[in-house]
């Protein structure tokens, strides 16, 4: 994958979630240090600069999937708290709700044989629940989609698309 | 604000099996995990973070409607046997115990919500119900999620749902159990296979005192281990389900065990009567064993109605705990056990020889 920023290989992907809005980003290690991304203090900051828009809407995974967490000292460690992933196995917890954003992939690769699923089935907190219906939507949509181009229904696979870049389309643009 | 010797004084409802069904189950329990984004969890942050943290969730949770009037205390301010004190009630967990600064829990009036903070995640909301009314526990909790929701801003991820310190708790973060009595089913010999059945469900079960099948006492929690995956609603409908067949078959079992063999029953009921009585030396094991024993002679109308609330009450009051805060001061194993005695003999005096109805 090439970074946002410059034509380099893109090996820092991050992703905010700013009201329920996700918000990936792709960068290299050099756009990734003057974005402040790698930088704790920095991390925090509400948003970066997103250059290109539209051009390379993936339809598939509008969600956050495998953000590799940032490597630093050459420990892997949650930018927001400091904790190592490879602490889990000794403690068995977390450090902060965050550590889940940055070792998302890793922690769901545990989860199979603990829970009966994989994803939240349960209840939403009030002003949560529009997102995480929409999030519903996307994925309904997207598996139909992906059964339609199996079943070699290309016209329907179009109209699927279009229906879901119209969805992340309305999830990136900030409220007004 | 309530103070801790008025807590104490004031059994709540649940706690002295109140719920005219609480033969079997004893008591209902729903926990929920919560945590605010922002913050380290409990464990991983420093001193001044947790200490900081403690004070506004706090405030939050004492500004609750449901929390007028409450027992409030920080873990620090707490004496080591007044915690224990806590977790023998249920009130706290062992691991709440052993936490010091940073820490407290919030108790209301009548014992049925309690509220942990910065145990192992930010908050831990707690409802306990006399019998089987995992229902009515879980809308107490939920009502007060909700309330908390809103002035709260709860770590809530699309995918994995209630964010908390451990990955086990994710998702609902919400735990379900219930306290069941089931000396049929272990005089019987039949318990393995209960706890057996019961664990292919996806559901644990333990002893509530003691280790592995031979539980003290003969109490046992069922709960559901998966908190990812299902609704709230699924998993205390199957949780009670499953409850339900176990209670179904404890009766059985009793029902078996008095017909197959009415004359071992009376044996151990009456004897259990007959030492509880007039002992005076007697260990946390040999009480447990037997005042599940005159429980089990309560439930067949040997000993008169109120007799499993007078067992509930004593299970908590000769606790090591307890008898070192009715006590005042801390007390050595030895004394424990002559206290123990004391105790029981005292609340037992009145209680009539055992009618052995079953058998004519």
């Amino acid at each position: 994958m090439q970074c946002d920023f410059c034509d380099s290989k893109a090996t820092v992907f991050f992703t905010q979630i700013i009201d329920g809005n996700s918000k990936k980003t792709n960068l290299c290690d050099a756009c990734a240090a003057s974005q402040g991304v790698t930088d704790p203090e920095g991390f925090l900051l509400p948003s970066i600069d997103f250059p290109v828009s539209g051009s390379k809407s993936e339809v598939k995974d509008d969600l956050p999937e495998a953000p590799p967490a940032p490597v630093m000292d050459g420990k892997t460690c949650c930018p927001d708290c400091g904790f190592a992933f490879d602490d889990l196995k000794k403690t068995g917890r977390l450090g902060c709700s965050g550590c889940y954003q940055f070792f998302r992939e890793e922690i769901k690769h545990n989860l199979a044989g603990m829970h009966k699923g994989t994803s939240h089935t349960g209840r939403v907190p009030e002003g949560m629940v529009e997102a995480f219906q929409t999030r519903q939507r996307l994925e309904a949509l997207n598996k139909e989609m992906d059964d339609a181009v199996s079943a070699e229904d290309y016209e329907k696979a179009a109209q699927l698309r279009d229906q879901i870049s119209q969805i992340e389309e309305k999830l990136l643009t900030p409220d007004t | 604000m309530m103070r801790f010797s008025t807590l104490l004084k004031h059994a709540a409802d649940w706690m002295t099996g109140a719920d005219a069904d609480s033969a079997i189950v004893l008591t209902s329990r729903i926990r929920l995990a919560r945590n605010v984004v922002g913050a380290p969890f409990p464990g991983w942050a420093r001193k001044q973070e947790r200490t900081e943290l403690l004070g506004s969730l706090r405030e939050t949770i004492e500004s609750l409607p449901n929390m007028k009037e409450a027992f409030s205390q920080e873990l620090s301010a707490l004496s080591s046997v007044q915690k224990q004190v806590l977790v023998e009630r249920h009130l706290i967990s062992r691991e709440q115990a052993a936490r010091g600064e940073g820490s407290a829990t919030v108790v209301n009036r009548s014992q049925t919500l309690s509220v942990m903070i910065n145990e192992e995640d930010h908050l831990r909301l707690q409802s306990i119900r006399s019998g089987l009314h995992l229902r009515e526990a879980y809308d107490l909790i939920a009502s007060v999620d909700m309330e908390l929701e809103q002035k709260l801003p709860y770590a809530f991820d699309h995918e994995l749902g209630y964010l908390t310190a451990c990955p086990t708790n994710l998702g609902t973060g919400l735990r379900a159990s219930a306290m069941l009595h089931l000396p049929g089913l272990v005089i019987s010999d039949h318990i393995g296979q209960v706890i057996q059945a019961v664990g292919k469900l996806g559901l644990a079960v333990r002893g509530i005192f003691g280790e592995g099948t031979e539980s003290l006492g003969h109490l046992f929690q069922i709960s559901n281990q998966s908190t990812l995956g299902e609704s709230e609603d699924d998993i205390i409908n199957r949780l009670e389900r499953v409850i339900k067949k176990v209670r179904d078959h404890e009766r059985n079992a009793r029902l078996k065990l008095i017909e197959d063999d009415p004359q071992m029953v009376a044996d151990k009921i009456a004897r259990a009567y007959g030492l509880l009585k007039y002992a005076y030396v007697i260990d946390s094991k040999e009480a447990l064993t037997h005042l599940s024993l005159i429980r089990l002679g309560s439930d067949m109308e040997c000993f008169p109605n109120e007799t499993i609330q007078l067992c509930d009450t004593l299970l908590m009051d000769i606790e090591p705990a307890h008898l070192q805060h009715q006590a005042g001061r801390k007390l050595s194993p030895e004394e424990r056990d002559t206290n123990r005695a004391k105790i029981i003999r005292d609340r037992l005096h009145s209680l009539p020889i055992p009618d052995i109805g079953f058998i004519n």
